[in-house]
């Protein structure tokens, strides 16, 4: 039987809005790559430009034969723990999932290794990348996905069976996909320890500036620009009425997550613009870049069960909070290229503790319940909403920090072990792209002799 | 819930013992289903609706990146970090400032012609007339402002003065002008709700040719103007001497990006989508085929300034110039920014056509007056815009006035058969911002001078921001070595000399063009 006409517009209308908003993920991965190369060393472009670019392929194959299947089945065999059906896209499109569903879901999933690469970055053998990336993306990042976002999910706001009473709410993943990206990168790091010449001899840091600060910057717009399908597109259907209001549904909290996600980042980069100011006295403009993007992470979780103004203070923690970890993290001799650790995920808990303290009833109705009348939940315990949602939080926080350590420890130390994580010291110092990518990125400067300016060139052509 | 309809819907009423004739059971039944069919319509269309403004409003933030690649682009090496801090910071400051008043101060209804008073902090939002994503387009609309006079006081320019004009632009000089024009109070505004259009008309600037390029552009203008010249732009002699840019490639990636946005800005300022014209539902003309045409004569008008100006350049200099041709089409698009939705595509090429000549004149009127602008944001912007509001009183359809703005018996251009009522109100707008923001930001940046918070030192200078005010340069494509090889401890404390593969650290590189 042909689907309805009034089924058939609902349908159109919600699969524009998810597949563009995939779209936008998308582009994520090319701000992240942009973003990357310029923090880096130009010895080593190549290298990490080609691990983002291995991230979405690799990860495209892992996510679609059993990735997905991880984390969103939910067939006669689903339990909370992992997903047991869609495997190579089994049975979809089916009554609750589209491709349009796996697609944005594939963006995300992409997304999460990229972080990790940051973490280990200048170092790292290409080998041991594949390796960690096919991992993380099909296995470990799925199964916290499916905790999180399955309706059978132990942790998840939809499942029949609430922890605490209210499941805990991630609702883009400042968890799921920061928190995990960053402690798998935390691990990698650690067991790989720092860049040669990081630290001197007295354990004091040294400055090492990544090449080409414009591609910074155009990575960190990029990534802004694509965190509007990254938060607003996580409501996934648009056309979605609220039963209690005249006029308002989905279209109006996807409007707020959209404001909520531009003040947050908004304010974490001022914050860390006059911070940074007062600890190093200049305006840094890549610490800002690192600031904005952090105050992103941080929002993602709750961006769409807060108010705008409790946006401000999430970005505005959250600069603080990059800024001490980084601090932390100099003491420690702990190398991060990218900050990833301490950005994705310190901030990514922060975020998650957030959530906790400023959700909004009326908003975790709307979010999760379609904003149906006579349904309570807990929300924030700042806003009156008790102790339920920030112990879910919480818990959250701790079962992924456990998970992710529990499988990408060992895996990183296995690595190390085999001799296949680290690469040596002289191939370090010569830089990745030589030493294992045929050769630089960048291939030096135009010879004196000839001539730059057009003027020049029309007085070489007027004496011969 | 699916809507069907079958004959045994009405058993049930039949023997039904309610009090009330058969017909008006009959009735009340299909008004109720039809009812209910209507408020499904109109969640259908919010959420159309909702999605084309906010997928638009991603568009114009997209132009944010653009402008900030444009900008480094057309800056020296060693300047480069300052300017993208500048375009960075436009984001997000402008987002905490037109949030916490800008926003009110454009769109605060009711309130009076000049400035608005509802909505600080968005409070009262969601209401029936505002809704989220009409803040975050008109977000994305004020931080580009702030972003094209940057350009202007580009390379010598103090950070903190930036950040008190960049401020005060996005929270109130812009959001003011933009009440005037584009608010249902606003004095000039062609929907001004009580009806009261200044000349009978109100000055029509769909998408902000004045609004968004001449504030920016005569704010721009002001702060270069007071500040002077960059050292070295004009030689003993009063020659000018061109300071090129570090990377044409990033100048071009910024122009594809602004072109791109501008999908978003032009076509987007419909704010809808979802609406019939004349009244008439079931046909294929609608809001939908006014918001292709507008992209339409967007991309005509860009093309058509692009290859003037590439053929004018040829003639006037002697070769084909990527970064010239680049600002010629930013300059058609600054344009028809004002009429983009009410004129013909035939329209657009001319509006095109003149604008490149307007921003080739300026730039040379710029260099005879001695007047440096590393952006050409002055001329491109603010002559360019200025240009576009007088093409829409020349050209704008009388047809297309009527659709987009409503109602009937609007003025319409003096070229296309309507009388200069339009054009008049069009001229208003130009004076009246021109005057605007001289008298705003005039004194702004005259008071940032005389409290030497404005320009920074020639030595400052000379050896560029990035170094004495942003903690280095942007690119280092060569180990960190000058003379000495560093110190290197591998990881389990020995120390370790770099070999021949390593690339041979050069002292002269620091200020060597990159590759990008």
């Amino acid at each position: 039987m042909e689907a309805s006409w009034e089924a058939s517009v609902t349908d159109s209308i919600n699969t524009i809005y998810l597949l563009f908003s995939a779209y936008l993920v998308f582009v994520m991965q090319l701000g992240f790559a942009m973003l990357c190369a310029g923090s880096v060393q130009a010895k080593n472009a190549m290298n990490i430009m080609l691990t983002n670019v291995v991230d979405a392929v690799v990860g495209s194959i892992s996510y679609y034969l059993f990735g997905f299947a991880f984390a969103f089945g939910d067939g006669s065999g689903s339990n909370p723990f992992i997903g047991t059906s869609f495997f190579a896209l089994k049975d979809i499109p089916s009554s609750t999932y589209d491709y349009s569903y796996f697609l944005y879901q594939w963006a995300f999933a992409i997304a999460v290794a990229g972080i990790t690469s940051g973490s280990i970055a200048e170092r790292t053998q290409f080998s041991a990348y594949l390796v960690f990336s096919f991992f993380l993306t099909g296995f470990v990042y799925p199964i916290v996905a499916h905790w999180v976002w399955s309706s059978s999910g132990w942790l998840s706001p939809s499942s029949s069976d609430l922890l605490f009473g209210s499941g805990a709410i991630d609702f883009a993943g400042s968890g799921v996909v920061h928190l995990v990206g960053g402690i798998a990168g935390l691990w990698g790091s650690l067991i790989e320890g720092p860049r040669a010449g990081r630290f001197d001899a007295f354990g004091k840091p040294v400055l090492m500036r990544g090449h080409n600060a414009t591609l910074v910057v155009l990575g960190t717009f990029l990534l802004w620009f694509g965190w509007f399908g990254f938060n607003p597109g996580s409501f996934d259907k648009i056309l979605v009425s609220y039963p209690t209001t005249s006029d308002q549904g989905n279209w109006t909290a996807i409007g707020r997550t959209a404001v909520t996600t531009t003040l947050a980042g908004s304010t974490a980069g001022l914050v860390t613009l006059f911070g940074r100011r007062l600890l190093v006295g200049h305006w840094d403009a890549l610490d800002v870049c690192n600031g904005l993007l952090g105050g992103f992470v941080a929002i993602t979780s709750g961006c769409s069960v807060v108010d705008p103004w409790a946006a401000i203070i999430c970005g505005f923690v959250s600069a603080w909070v990059l800024i001490g970890l980084n601090i932390v993290a100099l003491k420690l001799r702990f190398d991060d290229p990218l900050e990833a650790t301490q950005l994705h995920g310190g901030c990514g808990a922060w975020g998650l503790i957030f959530t906790g303290l400023f959700a909004k009833e009326e908003f975790v109705i709307q979010a999760y319940d379609s904003g149906e009348s006579g349904v309570s939940r807990p929300y924030g315990l700042f806003m009156g909403g008790g102790w339920a949602l920030l112990g879910a939080q919480v818990v959250e926080v701790l079962a992924i920090v456990g998970w992710v350590s529990a499988t990408m420890g060992p895996l990183f130390y296995a690595l190390h072990k085999l001799n296949i994580l680290r690469i040596s010291v002289e191939e370090e110092l010569a830089g990745l792209d030589i030493s294992s990518h045929g050769g630089y990125a960048y291939t030096g400067h135009a010879e004196e002799s000839r001539p730059r300016f057009y003027a020049d060139y029309v007085r070489l052509q007027d004496q011969s | 819930m699916d809507f069907k309809c079958s004959a045994s819907d009405l058993a049930s009423l039949a023997n039904s013992t309610a009090p009330g004739s058969d017909n008006a059971l009959l009735a009340t039944f299909l008004c109720g289903r039809f009812d209910a069919i209507s408020d499904k319509f109109a969640d259908t269309a919010h959420a159309v609706d909702s999605t084309y403004l906010l997928f638009s409003a991603y568009l114009v933030f997209s132009m944010q990146l653009g402008f900030a690649m444009l900008c480094a682009g057309s800056v020296r090496a060693k300047n480069t970090m300052n300017i993208m801090l500048t375009n960075v910071l436009d984001a997000a400051a402008g987002g905490l400032s037109y949030y916490l008043f800008g926003f009110a101060f454009a769109f605060g209804s009711p309130s009076n012609g000049f400035v608005g008073r509802h909505f600080f902090g968005l409070k009262k939002v969601p209401s029936a007339s505002v809704d989220y994503s009409f803040f975050l387009y008109q977000w994305a609309f004020a931080i580009a402002a702030a972003g094209i006079t940057s350009g202007s006081i580009a390379e010598r320019t103090q950070f903190v003065a930036y950040l008190i004009y960049s401020s005060f632009l996005t929270g109130f000089v812009y959001p003011i002008t933009s009440h005037w024009f584009w608010s249902g109070d606003g004095w000039a505004s062609p929907s001004r709700s009580d009806g009261n259009l200044l000349f009978g008309s109100g000055a029509i600037d769909f998408a902000g040719s004045g609004v968004v390029h001449m504030v920016g552009g005569i704010a721009g203008f002001w702060g270069a103007l007071i500040e002077g010249p960059r050292i070295g732009r004009f030689d003993q002699a009063g020659r000018v001497v061109a300071l090129r840019g570090h990377s044409a490639s990033l100048v071009v990636l910024g122009s594809f990006l602004l072109w791109f946005g501008w999908y978003g800005f032009n076509p987007g300022s419909f704010l809808t989508i979802l609406k019939t014209y004349d009244g008439a539902s079931g046909g294929f003309y609608g809001q939908w085929s006014a918001v292709g045409r507008t992209a339409v004569t967007t991309t005509l008008a860009g093309s058509t300034a692009a290859l003037t100006t590439l053929f004018s350049k040829r003639l006037l200099v002697g070769h084909w110039n990527v970064t010239d041709v680049c600002n010629g089409l930013l300059g058609g698009f600054a344009a028809i920014t004002s009429g983009c939705s009410v004129v013909d595509p035939w329209a657009a090429i001319v509006c095109g056509f003149v604008s490149a000549w307007v921003l080739i004149g300026c730039n040379k009127l710029a260099e005879l007056a001695k007047f440096d602008d590393p952006l050409e944001a002055a001329q491109l912007h603010g002559g360019c815009g200025a240009w576009g509001l007088i093409f829409t009183g020349l050209f704008a359809r009388r047809r297309y006035v009527d659709e987009v703005y409503g109602g009937s018996g609007r003025r319409y251009g003096w070229f296309v058969g309507g009388d200069g009522r339009l054009l008049a109100a069009q001229v208003v707008e130009v004076l009246a911002i021109a005057g605007w923001v001289t008298a705003t930001m005039g004194p702004l940046f005259y008071g940032l001078h005389r409290l030497e918070l404005l320009r920074v030192s020639g030595d400052d200078e000379k050896e560029g921001m990035d170094l004495t005010r942003h903690g280095g340069l942007a690119y280092v494509y060569h180990d960190d070595g000058g003379g000495d090889r560093p110190n290197i401890i591998a990881p389990d404390g020995r120390r370790v000399e770099p070999t021949d593969r390593s690339p041979a650290p050069n002292a002269d590189d620091r200020n060597g063009t990159p590759a990008v």
